[in-house]
């Protein structure tokens, strides 16, 4: 056994470390199983203290440190880039420490999910506001800030998650503990307030990618449940993609309070009833987007005003609505009633056996997502030829396109854009070139998103080092990037090889 | 997915064993006896096909849900250990010799004859009929009390019933193990012996010989069988749709009682309703719903093989079920399932005595023979 094995040992028990050679392969990919790399070891601390202890030897080791949280991102972010480094499992440390009712903030450890923090808050008649990411039924709340993360509902009204941040206690590489916000000041009892104390030091951590420090504990804002909600499903008239931007944007114009806000395109809608998932749309003549929205309100005469705002909105864009039952073709019901949240963002993604997601998730202004899908069917065709190879392999070309494009605060939307396809082990062989033509054709992809203009938020292994590769970045941005992940951690212990650090 | 206690790494979930099959199928890594320790951990109860992408709405169908069954994966990933020499484990090689062995037939190593006692109490059981009860293993050797409630409600009801003394175990414990060389022999064996008996209904007990018999034996046998399969619960529901089981007319105070769901029976059969009707038919009883319920309910831990390879790691699962019943309210905690009764009452010995008081572990057939 590893002299470093035995140390990291003292810290946790030794039921909460391991190199056994299956755990270290069931920690070895994220979602998508294009990425991999094996780590050394799995440790998986309950404290604070004990991730500190974990730096510090590493440290002292030399041995790279992959914070993971729910291990859910899609560009393998919480696997170690290479067959290296430790793995450290965040997932213990899951409890509710506070909820402050009266202030409405609630401390939790970064590992819960976001899934069972608001379970925990429904009973109080609260929620995230924003319900993290589209996987919130497993990702967890230190790898939702860790990533701006969108997608999981709520996210017109509210936004990012990282807005809902009040402060966090972080580890930081070298195994300091620090705390942001109203928390830097040591006589503070209960974290308040993000920003003050000099400067939003909390930022630094949000949106990392696990670059900066690992996130032990967070608090954050907790909103009440508005007693009354409307949500309304619309089938689209021609040129969908366009409309749907234009409706956005009339909504944002008009300043209405609109919870969420979901598109999916025509190929979506097709594809998806053609394969048996949406059995409530199978009676669409015309297989054309849909669109969806959901409003929140106080009381009913408000309900009813905004929701007399927004219909005029839809139909006068010719949208056709749907009828209020779930049955009837209302999937914005399932969404917002039956925490379909969590579930829809992904719905291709499983299409067939061994279908996986090759794609990127980023946001854009509202008017330039018609312009980037138009230019991605292009891009489709420009690639006939490698898509080609894989359909002569499975019997199946890979889909490109968007998951449902979700209208985020600031105008913007998220895309979960790209293509599926299919993982290289398919019908009992290894087809090592589908692996080559995916990272191929993946490069090639995200590269004319970035030349879009496009702001990846969720980076991991593959997405953090491209934007490097290919000069994505403001070179003076990514230079201050760099000059701090050098002071806060010289070695390059965290995350080592993210955006090429 | 929370991770809990010791066993929280990705390996004792879904989503870490598929990382792992994936590897093995790639080539990457070996199978072995090591691996063979964890893939055994598993109770397949089917949650994880449960919640894999799974909408809760029949409106919509999300991709995964549409073609993959986790438990089958999993018996196919046992099958191929134990082909690779990897498995049975110590203890499941016991169970499967058990089982073939002549003068025994069943996973508990008792005698053969020792199955057949009980049926000496009740000489009007008949050794031929329409109506065969398969007596299976468990509740003949374990729970002869539950048969006896049964037989109570059967005479009541005015059921005859007849039994083979030929049975042998259903084979259930070689498919979760995946050492299936003598399976053929114990399916042709047992449905011979019930066609010769005039057999047009067989019913049992368990819910695990109910999936076996009425799943697994027309997948094995790749066609239908010559009677149909009913469990007990569909009996049961029938005799009180038609007012054959007489309740005693005075009622105490009413009872709060939870029902616990048999994997085999909900999420592998999906009967889900039947006992519910039943509970909620028997006079003086309030049903209360545990927070996971049917397709969403957690196992007792006991099935595939973790009770007997695996004992500690079942008493845990059947633990947090067990305190999930209490914090419903119940004094009563029912299900339908021999295997389940056992595990969640070794549970039960186990836990707080300051708990104890607040629960009992109770079969649902025993709960109607009690109401008699």
């Amino acid at each position: 056994m590893s002299k470093l094995y035995q140390k990291l040992e003292r810290i946790v028990s030794e039921k909460r470390i391991s190199n056994n050679l299956y755990i270290r392969h069931a920690y070895s990919r994220n979602v998508s199983s294009n990425l991999q790399g094996v780590p050394d070891l799995v440790i998986r601390p309950k404290s604070t203290e004990e991730i500190s202890e974990v730096l510090k030897i590493a440290n002292e080791e030399n041995i790279p440190v992959i914070p993971r949280g729910g291990g859910d991102c899609e560009f393998g972010g919480s696997k170690p880039i290479g067959d290296t480094g430790i793995v450290l499992d965040t997932k213990s440390m899951n409890s509710i420490l506070n909820l402050d009712e009266e202030n409405l903030i609630v401390t939790v450890e970064a590992g819960i999910s976001w899934g069972k923090l608001n379970e925990y808050l429904c009973h109080y008649g609260l929620y995230t506001g924003c319900l993290g990411p589209g996987s919130g039924m497993t990702s967890s709340i230190g790898g939702g800030i860790s990533h701006h993360s969108v997608g999981g509902g709520g996210c017109a009204k509210y936004g990012a998650c990282t807005n809902q941040l009040v402060s966090l206690e972080v580890v930081l590489p070298t195994g300091e503990i620090i705390e942001t916000g109203s928390q830097a000041n040591r006589y503070s009892k209960i974290p308040f307030n993000r920003f003050g104390n000099g400067p939003d030091l909390a930022g630094l951590f949000c949106g990392d990618n696990g670059l900066y420090g690992i996130k032990a504990k967070v608090s954050l804002q907790v909103f009440p449940k508005p007693e009354f909600a409307n949500y309304k499903t619309f089938l689209m008239p021609r040129k969908s993609l366009e409309i749907s931007a234009q409706i956005m944007n009339e909504i944002r114009q008009k300043g209405i309070d609109i919870y969420d806000a979901m598109y999916f395109m025509d190929l979506v809608v097709s594809l998806g009833i053609q394969y048996g998932l949406f059995p409530m749309w199978e009676h669409l003549k015309r297989k054309r987007g849909i669109i969806f929205y959901t409003i929140e309100a106080n009381s009913e005469v408000e309900l009813d005003e905004k929701t007399k705002q927004l219909d005029n909105i839809f139909l006068n864009k010719k949208a056709e609505e749907f009828g209020s039952e779930i049955s009837e073709g209302n999937i914005a019901k399932w969404h917002y009633e039956e925490q379909g949240h969590w579930l829809i963002a992904h719905n291709l993604w499983g299409l067939v056996p061994g279908f996986d997601p090759v794609d990127a998730e980023c946001k854009v202004p509202i008017n330039a997502y018609p312009k980037i899908m138009r230019d991605l069917d292009q891009w489709d065709l420009e690639h006939s030829e490698d898509m080609q190879k894989i359909l002569e392999i499975t019997g199946m070309r890979p889909v490109t396109g968007s998951g449902p494009i979700i209208m985020v605060k600031d105008n913007n939307v998220e895309l979960t854009c790209g293509f599926s396809s299919f993982t290289s082990y398919y019908n009992g062989e290894k087809h090592t070139i589908i692996d080559e033509i995916n990272i191929k054709l993946w490069k090639s992809l995200l590269e004319r998103l970035v030349k879009h203009g496009a702001m990846f938020y969720m980076q991991g292994d593959i997405l953090s080092r491209l934007m490097v590769d290919i000069g994505g970045y403001q070179k003076e941005f990514y230079e201050l990037m760099k000059a701090i992940k050098n002071v806060i951690d010289p070695n390059h212990i965290l995350s080592r090889g993210k955006y090429n650090f | 997915m929370e991770a809990k206690g010791d066993e929280g790494f990705e390996i004792y979930f879904s989503r870490g064993r598929m990382n792992v099959l994936k590897s093995i199928l790639e080539g990457q890594i070996p199978l072995s006896k090591e691996l063979a320790e964890w893939v055994y951990q598993c109770s397949e109860c089917g949650n994880c096909t449960e919640v894999c992408h799974m909408s809760q709405n029949p409106n919509i169908v999300l991709p995964t849900c549409n073609w993959i069954d986790h438990v089958k994966v999993w018996e196919a990933l046992r099958k191929d250990l134990v082909e690779a020499g990897f498995a049975p484990l110590d203890r499941h090689s016991n169970l499967i010799e058990y089982m073939d062995n002549d003068k025994i037939k069943n996973p508990y190593g008792e005698e053969r004859n020792k199955k057949l006692e009980w049926i000496e109490e009740f000489p009007e059981i008949k050794d031929r009929g329409e109506f065969m009860f398969f007596g299976g293993c468990t509740m003949p050797l374990r729970q002869v009390d539950t048969l006896r409630s049964m037989m109570k409600i059967l005479k009541v009801a005015g059921k005859e019933i007849a039994m083979t003394k030929e049975e042998w175990c259903c084979g259930s414990i070689a498919l979760r193990i995946g050492d299936e060389k003598s399976l053929i022999d114990i399916v042709k064996h047992n449905i011979t012996e019930f066609e010769k008996k005039g057999t047009k209904t067989l019913f049992t007990a368990c819910a695990g010989c109910y999936r076996t018999w009425k799943k697994d034996y027309p997948e094995l046998l790749g066609e239908e069988l010559p009677f149909e399969v009913k469990h007990i619960t569909e009996i049961l529901v029938d005799l009180l749709n038609n007012n054959q089981i007489p309740f005693k007319e005075k009622e105490q105070e009413e009872v709060k009682v939870t029902y616990h769901d048999p994997c085999h029976l909900g999420r592998h059969m999906d009967l889900y309703d039947i006992p519910r009707e039943i509970i909620s038919k028997i006079p003086g009883i309030n049903l209360i719903e545990m927070k996971r319920t049917k397709n969403n309910a957690w196992c007792c831990g006991a099935g595939g093989g973790v009770k007997s390879q695996f004992p500690d790691l079942a008493l845990k699962i059947s633990e947090e079920r067990i305190k999930e019943a209490i914090e419903t309210g119940a004094q009563i905690l029912t299900t339908s399932c021999p295997f389940c009764i056992g595990n969640l009452g070794d549970a039960y010995e186990e836990i707080d005595a300051s708990i104890k008081d607040k629960i009992k572990v109770v079969d649902i057939i025993d709960l109607i023979a009690s109401k008699l």
